[in-house]
């Protein structure tokens, strides 16, 4: 039966050996399963030979996680039902989704209140009905590409401009049901089970006992997605998420719901140098705490949409940029209150005045079509550096975009900033710089012109890795550790905890099936040395 | 140059979700925005004024809450603004409204030019852009994508058709609606919502306007909405996945059924 589920890879599959990272691998078979069952007599079938998986969402993921080494690709897309609803006595809302839900589709049902509920049981019924009388309710993570799969955030502990306030989708998964490669499967809800110090004892559902000791490294103290979450008497949750699909299939999941605040405002504001941008962000950051996410964009990102909006298409419709302006920063003000809302504008307006800007080179997104606006305008940055690489791969096809994903401690803010200039200047890479400047989360996009400056990209890159490890940061704040970032992440954490983590994996996964090559390498029995 | 331009408020959505248990529909508590239409009309209006010099006035015929909308209009460069707003405005057609709002107008004599987005995505009726033209006696263009030049007597501007566009010159005053493609509506500063807070702006009742209570209203609409209802979808997408002859098979199964309900025999 399972050999109908697995079908070995023909052309028709090209694509689902390529992620948004933009490298490609290689692989024997794929599967595309239509719920838990599925997942576990593939899983079955596969053991036999202990061959590898690689598990997929979407493929949005920039680490390189879904890209396949050898072996078998789980592609989770058809997974993509929300199975049910739930509301808790403190009235907040829950909602059951399988892994291939995609953010931006879910998005949209919890806006309009709408979801298809015909075969939920009748307590999940009841709690629909008491949403869709609630006030507006969202879901808080927000990675720049909504196409993401909830099952792909999960795994690589997503979170996007609205950390700064919210934080990243942990907190807000609430149960996962996991299958194990053994077969087994994991129903593991927030709460209920916590580990003794690093032990932490978990029970299948077929009543085996995992007694697993945890690594005992420290994590850094800012955000981080890097590797294995463990600390003291931690959540057993709190291990899957961010795993990078190297424990477990996440097979559905619960999340929680937050309710929106009455008065959600975007505000950008433009400087003439990025000293005053880090000035305005550690001004904001002191004096004012109604901050959902603060974003930052340097000049050449700003060059970068003049030029797609000179080219017109679907960028025409992107606002004018001053041309004296050589750096912005994007707020979201989320208050109870217009007039708190006002009150905000007025003490930015203030802080722009003290740091060297001015508020006439602002713009503020009040209703649906100017925050939208701002949306596009933020997501027309990546996309539009994809485009300027992937054409000069025409010419180079060994060069890729490097961007970095990572985060230090606020105090360290312009310090890194100045490390990150002074290493493009001596070395003349093109790049464009963006990202969450409110947790010192920039992503610097190095923009190699030919093959010698994509090595060069890579060795300033790696010394930005030890950099930001020296100062307490985090070698991945986002987007996860993947395949791209594994040597990264023994620069982060040393031998010792990768070993550390390795013994980890092998108690849930003791051949190495899944996710190889992702986070670090594994002798696996089904396919050597990853 | 006084440019007058007209803005309504729309719910922020046409979808409509129904309630599971109730089956009524659920209010998503979502403020009301401008007209997206009129968006444009305001950015236009507002270059025009920065192109030539003279003020721009937003004017609406609504609830008291409008005022919310008409402060936004200030906020993007809009001089001042005027609601008229009064219980017995309520239930207008769109000859009533255009009535009630020619007389706003007349107050402002004199009016050289008056913009209306194309029109109001709740009614879709594009009707009152040219009746408030015939109230005021004054010529008007409809769909107007361009304006190529503004002197104080004339204006010529590109109007799009069905089958192209046509370039028109016309007297000052005039009235023209405008299409989406005429502009990129700018967004508001930080010193535009801070000041649009205080700017001038305000309120006039029927009595105020000197209006015929004959003609606004339920009582001067001729025309009456007997009743409304979601028409039914005629096209439909459907995503065919699975194997190459999986898929195959359902394309075929779906061709056939369009032929059989579409009287096609084979």
């Amino acid at each position: 039966m399972s050999q109908s589920l697995i079908r070995p890879m023909t052309e028709e599959y090209e694509e689902f050996l390529r992620d948004e990272s933009r490298t490609s691998g290689k692989a024997e078979s794929i599967s595309f399963p239509n719920g838990e069952n599925d997942i576990k007599k593939i899983v079955d079938e596969l053991r036999r030979e202990a061959v590898p998986i690689t598990l997929q969402g979407a493929r949005t993921g920039l680490a390189a996680g879904a890209v396949p080494s050898q072996g078998h690709i789980m592609n989770m897309s058809r997974m993509d039902r929300v199975t049910g609803m739930r509301k808790d006595q403190q009235n907040q809302f829950y909602i059951r989704v399988q892994p291939g839900v995609i953010l931006s589709q879910l998005r949209k049902k919890i806006e309009l209140k709408s979801f298809e509920h015909k075969g939920w049981s009748q307590e999940c019924q009841k709690a629909y009905a008491d949403f869709c009388d609630a006030p507006e309710q969202f879901f808080s993570p927000d990675p720049t590409e909504a196409s993401a799969t909830l099952g792909g955030m999960v795994a690589c502990n997503a979170s996007g401009a609205r950390s700064y306030r919210y934080g990243s989708i942990r907190p807000y998964v609430t149960s996962l049901r996991v299958v194990l490669t053994g077969g087994e499967v994991l129903e593991i809800r927030r709460g209920e089970i916590k580990a003794k110090g690093r032990d932490l004892t978990l029970v299948t559902e077929q009543r085996d006992s995992l007694k697993i000791s945890l690594p005992r490294y420290q994590m850094p103290d800012t955000k981080n997605a890097s590797g294995y979450y463990v600390e003291d008497n931690m959540d057993a949750i709190d291990l899957f998420i961010g795993s990078d699909g190297t424990l477990g299939i996440i097979s559905e999941i619960e999340i929680r719901l937050l309710k929106m605040p009455s008065v959600v405002w975007g505000v950008t504001c433009f400087f003439q140098q990025e000293q005053a941008v880090l000035d305005y962000v550690a001004e904001i950051r002191r004096s004012l705490t109604e901050i959902a996410s603060m974003e930052y964009f340097d000049g050449d990102a700003l060059e970068i949409l003049r030029q797609q909006k000179k080219k017109g298409h679907t960028f025409a419709q992107l606002p004018d940029i001053d041309e004296k302006m050589q750096a912005a920063a994007y707020l979201e003000l989320h208050v109870g209150t217009e007039e708190e809302a006002l009150d905000h504008l007025e003490k930015i307006e203030a802080i722009m005045d003290k740091t060297g800007g001015d508020a006439q080179h602002t713009w503020v997104a009040r209703v649906d079509v100017d925050r939208d606006r701002l949306l596009f305008f933020r997501h027309a940055i990546p996309e539009s550096v994809n485009m300027l690489i992937d054409e000069r791969k025409k010419q180079f096809p060994g060069i890729t975009k490097l961007g970095t994903d990572m985060a230090v401690p606020d105090k360290h803010l312009h310090r890194i900033v100045s490390t990150y200039r002074a290493s493009l200047k001596r070395q003349g890479l093109q790049s464009a710089v963006w990202g969450h400047i409110g947790d010192n989360h920039l992503h610097v996009n190095l923009l190699p012109r030919n093959e010698k400056e994509y090595e060069t990209g890579k060795k300033i890159y790696a010394e930005w890795a030890k950099e930001v490890t020296a100062l307490g940061g985090a070698v991945s704040a986002e987007h996860g550790v993947g395949k791209l970032k594994a040597h990264f992440l023994q620069v982060m954490y040393g031998e010792q905890a990768i070993e550390e983590m390795r013994e980890l994996k092998k108690q849930f996964d003791p051949d190495g099936m899944l996710g190889q090559g992702n986070l670090f390498a594994f002798q696996s029995k089904g396919g050597g040395n990853s | 140059m006084r440019i007058v331009v007209c803005i309504k408020q729309v719910p922020s959505t046409n979808k409509v979700q129904l309630h599971p248990e109730t089956n009524t529909i659920i209010r998503d508590g979502r403020q009301s925005v401008t007209n997206p239409f009129d968006t444009y009309a305001i950015e236009e209006a507002v270059r025009v004024k920065e192109a030539v010099g003279g003020e721009v006035i937003a004017l609406s015929m609504g609830i008291p809450e409008t005022e919310r909308l008409l402060r936004d209009a200030e906020s993007r460069g809009v001089d001042r603004a005027v609601l008229l707003s009064d219980r017995n405005f309520a239930g207008a057609d769109t000859l009533a409204t255009s009535y009630t709002l020619s007389l706003g107008i007349r107050e402002l004599f004199p009016v050289d030019l008056i913009l209306c987005g194309k029109m109001a995505v709740d009614g879709d009726t594009a009707q009152i852009g040219p009746e408030l033209a015939e109230q005021l006696g004054i010529p008007h263009v409809t769909d107007v994508s361009e304006i190529d030049s503004i002197t104080e007597t004339a204006i010529e501007c590109k109007k799009e058709t069905d089958h192209g566009y046509q370039h028109l010159k016309v007297k000052l005053p005039a009235l023209l609606t405008v299409i989406k493609d005429i502009n990129m509506p700018r967004m508001p500063s930080i010193k535009g919502v801070l000041d649009s807070q205080t700017a001038p702006f305000e309120r006039k009742d029927a009595e105020k306007l000197d209006a015929d209570f004959q003609r606004i209203g339920l009582t001067g609409s001729p025309t009456q909405v007997v009743k409304t209802f979601i028409p039914e979808r005629m096209s439909e997408a459907v995503e065919i996945v699975g194997e190459a002859e999986e898929q195959a098979k359902k394309a075929r199964n779906i061709i056939n059924e369009v032929l059989k309900d579409g009287g096609v025999e084979y």
